[in-house]
């Protein structure tokens, strides 16, 4: 019966598809809107780290993705994207999928549940971090927060991988290979591209002490305003710099209040400069201190002392960093006497601890900021309470404001601003700061969640107006005088630093089934169909089944 | 889920239609104008309720009361009564009498719905990247709706016959009230029972084949008693 209902559906199917169609459809197609995004879950996702550093380029090299969404157990080739939990990726994996892999897209927990991190959690995040940064990476690399939707494609994905497959028998396996949940992961940013108009900006203000202000010594406090990590989206940079240039500020306050009453007007000059690029290099310090140098009022080199603050609210003691051992009786050396003194005035007292690095010109980048300066011939130190400057909390995604301990901000702040206030009057004891001219911990709190609210990346603060800039200008010239932006624009033809883009986009997952399903679905469909032409074909004897069901009933009821 | 996906789709929704036209003879008698005919007036119907609709249960943003909602529904799916009419005018414009007229009518009132509503979401959706049953299910549903488009077009012919058996008449009318609040009462029972999208469609499908076979039981007794075949 099937073999002559052949000829029927074939004719049948031509009077289906008729001629016109075959205009009609392409027509159709050509003139419909192509909206991919419709129907297809998508979530914010934050590309990684793209810069060039004097030519030479770092992080992740290419932004495009369209390719199958695999967990770190099924995923086998570069036509896949591989989804991990950052929990879950290890450093040796991630190599392997750097090499092997087509993308790979990290899911970071939750934004407000990254403070709650245990220590190995943040250990391991950390450790991935720099082995991240370490080399170049050409596969596109993004993150995204986790949301229930993004698990709920983990755990499907996880489904794909031929490890469960080979629990069941190889019917089971295929079932699962047809019907699995596939995603389609689509990020249609454009091809990375250089950053145009970077202009990093300096902003510097001084105090000008009692006297003929060229005879007069002078002390630089400089702090860098930008942060960096793997994620430029997502570089909050609270102890590395937030709260160097909120200790900065407060100093300026402090400082002021003094330089205006000509009763403590001191006989110091003052420069407070807070340089942008600071995670590029130094590449702000740098320009300044060519303008200075090389400029007209260049800062004489034997009574100038610059004093660099980089993460600086840690616990534990406060780190002296010079590259080269002060003198004795020098502005050094009295430097640290009088910050020695100042830290074991507090209660609990804390220690300064001097440490003495070479500077190394065959690494590709400084160590601290003071580097920058001693390499001209300034006597420079940076304090930190950061140990090396090859920890890399220093540029991590973890150094967020909910990891800040405000009081140990505020207790460092209150032993720079006594030393500080000690050297410029030469005092050896007493208390300086106090009471009404104390350290407000508010005024620091204020500016460290202001500043660590948004992402500071050096890739994001460094053009002309952006809001950080003017906030921090306005600052200080609230406290000082002849403040003044200037900006450093790297060269047109070899730029010392180059940023791409995108910063931010957005993921597009799809979910798809694999082609063997359309083919299954397609039979089924037919399988469908043809029970529907038979039932349709034979109606006549359903219609006079019930016609003698109802006869019998009718006998039955006469 | 690309251009193959959606043939798929189409193939499920536009095949049966196709069939039951190809099968029911309608072809032989040239009825494609009638069903194109009875298109029209489907599609006038619904503009007239949808007017109803739209002057008499304006849409409140606002948080109704509960209790008042459902006699809200309750008068809105009554709007439903209008689809009747509208097929009843369908059926008095076809001349001739019995299954002809009646698949005619089904079909042509099916077809402008699937059309009208099927097309666009098919259109829009099954040739997307992204995979969903829903498009299949919504084709499943489309067939549902034909075996159910043909049913109310018999039952209101039935109605509109004075030589229908008394007794018949107000299984009949009950039929079609039933018809009438099926969707109003669907919802609510499978939203309470918080079936499956697929259980849902199955509870529909064996609802209206239900239907379907009383229908067709009552449909054989008068076509019997008029000498109709």
């Amino acid at each position: 019966m099937l073999f002559g209902n052949a000829d029927e559906i074939l004719d049948a199917f031509k009077m289906v598809v008729p001629y016109y169609l075959l205009i009609a459809l392409p027509l159709m197609i050509i003139i419909s809107p192509v909206n991919p995004v419709a129907g297809a879950q998508e979530f914010p996702a934050f590309r990684m780290q793209q810069y060039d550093l004097h030519g030479v380029p770092h992080g992740c090299r290419s932004s495009i993705v369209s390719l199958d969404g695999r967990g770190l157990s099924s995923w086998s080739s570069s036509r896949h994207c591989v989804l991990a939990r950052i929990e879950d990726l290890t450093v040796d994996l991630y190599r392997d999928i750097r090499t092997r892999a087509g993308a790979l897209l990290v899911i970071l927990p939750k934004q407000e549940e990254m403070a709650k991190l245990s220590d190995t959690a943040k250990q391991h995040i950390l450790s991935l971090e720099s082995a991240m940064m370490q080399q170049e990476t050409q596969i596109p690399v993004y993150f995204s927060h986790w949301t229930p939707e993004v698990q709920s494609i983990l755990e499907d994905i996880d489904e794909i991988s031929p490890a469960s497959n080979q629990k069941g028998t190889a019917a089971e396996a295929m079932i699962n290979q047809i019907s699995a949940n596939g995603y389609q992961i689509v990020v249609g940013a454009g091809h990375p591209s250089v950053r145009s108009e970077i202009s990093i900006a300096n902003i510097h203000g001084k105090l000008v002490g009692n006297g003929h202000e060229d005879k007069l010594p002078t002390v630089v406090v400089t702090a860098h305003y930008d942060s960096f990590a793997v994620i430029p989206g997502e570089s909050y940079g609270a102890n590395s710099n937030a709260a160097g240039v909120a200790m900065l500020l407060e100093l300026a306050r402090l400082m002021s209040s003094l330089y205006s009453d000509t009763r403590t007007h001191p006989r110091y000059n003052l420069v407070f400069l807070l340089t942008g690029g600071g995670k590029m290099n130094y590449q702000g310090s740098k320009k300044w201190l060519e303008d200075q140098v090389d400029g007209e009022n260049a800062l004489p080199q034997d009574s100038t002392y610059v004093l660099c603050l980089d993460s600086i609210a840690g616990s534990g003691p406060i780190y002296y960093h010079v590259s080269k051992p002060p003198k004795e009786g020098s502005v050094g050396d009295r430097l640290v006497k009088s910050l020695n003194t100042a830290a074991e005035q507090e209660e609990p007292t804390t220690a300064v601890v001097l440490n003495h690095k070479k500077i190394n010109l065959a690494e590709e980048t400084l160590a601290w900021e003071h580097e920058r300066f001693s390499m001209k011939r300034l006597p420079a130190a940076t304090l930190s309470t950061v140990k090396s400057h090859k920890d890399f909390a220093r540029s991590s995604i973890l150094d967020t404001k909910d990891q800040l301990d405000i009081s140990s901000l505020a207790r460092n702040t209150r032993v720079v601003a006594e030393a500080l206030g000690k050297h410029i009057f030469a005092l050896n004891s007493g208390k300086i700061f106090s009471d009404q001219l104390g350290v407000d911990e508010n005024s620091l709190q204020m500016w460290i969640d202001y500043l660590a609210s948004m992402t500071r990346a050096t890739h994001v603060v460094s053009h002309k107006n952006h809001q950080v800039v003017g906030a921090l200008k306005d600052a200080l010239t609230k406290y000082l005088k002849g403040v003044k932006v200037t900006y450093m624009v790297p060269d047109r033809r070899d730029p010392e630093v180059a940023f791409y883009d995108p910063v931010r986009t957005i993921v597009n997952v799809y979910s798809v089934k694999p082609a063997i399903f359309d083919l299954i679905l397609t039979f089924a469909i037919v399988a469908y169909l043809l029970i529907i032409y038979l039932v349709l074909q034979n109606f006549s004897s359903i219609y006079s089944l019930s016609a003698s069901i109802v006869g019998v009933r009718k006998n039955k009821s006469d | 889920m690309t251009l193959y996906h959606f043939g798929n789709c189409v193939a499920l929704v536009y095949v049966p239609y196709y069939l039951t036209y190809k099968f029911s003879g309608l072809g032989e008698y040239g009825a494609f104008w009638k069903c194109f005919q009875a298109g029209c007036i489907y599609v006038f119907t619904q503009l007239a309720k949808m007017l109803i609709l739209a002057t008499f249960f304006p849409t409140s943003d606002a948080p109704g009361i509960v209790g008042l909602d459902y006699v809200t529904e309750f008068l809105k799916a009554t709007v439903d009564l209008l689809d009747l009419a509208g097929m009843y005018l369908v059926l008095s414009g076809i001349p001739g009498k019995g299954h002809a007229k009646i698949v005619t009518a089904g079909v042509g009132w099916g077809g402008a719905e699937l059309l009208l509503t099927r097309g666009l979401l098919l259109w829009v959706g099954a040739r997307g990247a992204e995979f969903h049953w829903k498009y299949t299910q919504k084709c499943l549903e489309s067939n549902i709706n034909l075996v159910q488009h043909v049913t109310t077009a018999a039952l209101v012919w039935m109605w509109t016959r004075h030589d229908l058996k008394k007794s018949l008449v107000p299984i009949v009318t009950m039929l079609l009230l039933a018809m009438t609040y099926k969707p109003l009462v669907m919802e609510n029972v499978l939203e309470v029972m918080a079936f499956s999208a697929w259980s849902a469609l199955a509870m529909k499908a064996l609802a209206t084949v239900l239907f379907g076979v009383i229908t067709l039981q009552m449909y054989v007794v008068l076509a019997e008693s008029i000498g109709m075949f």
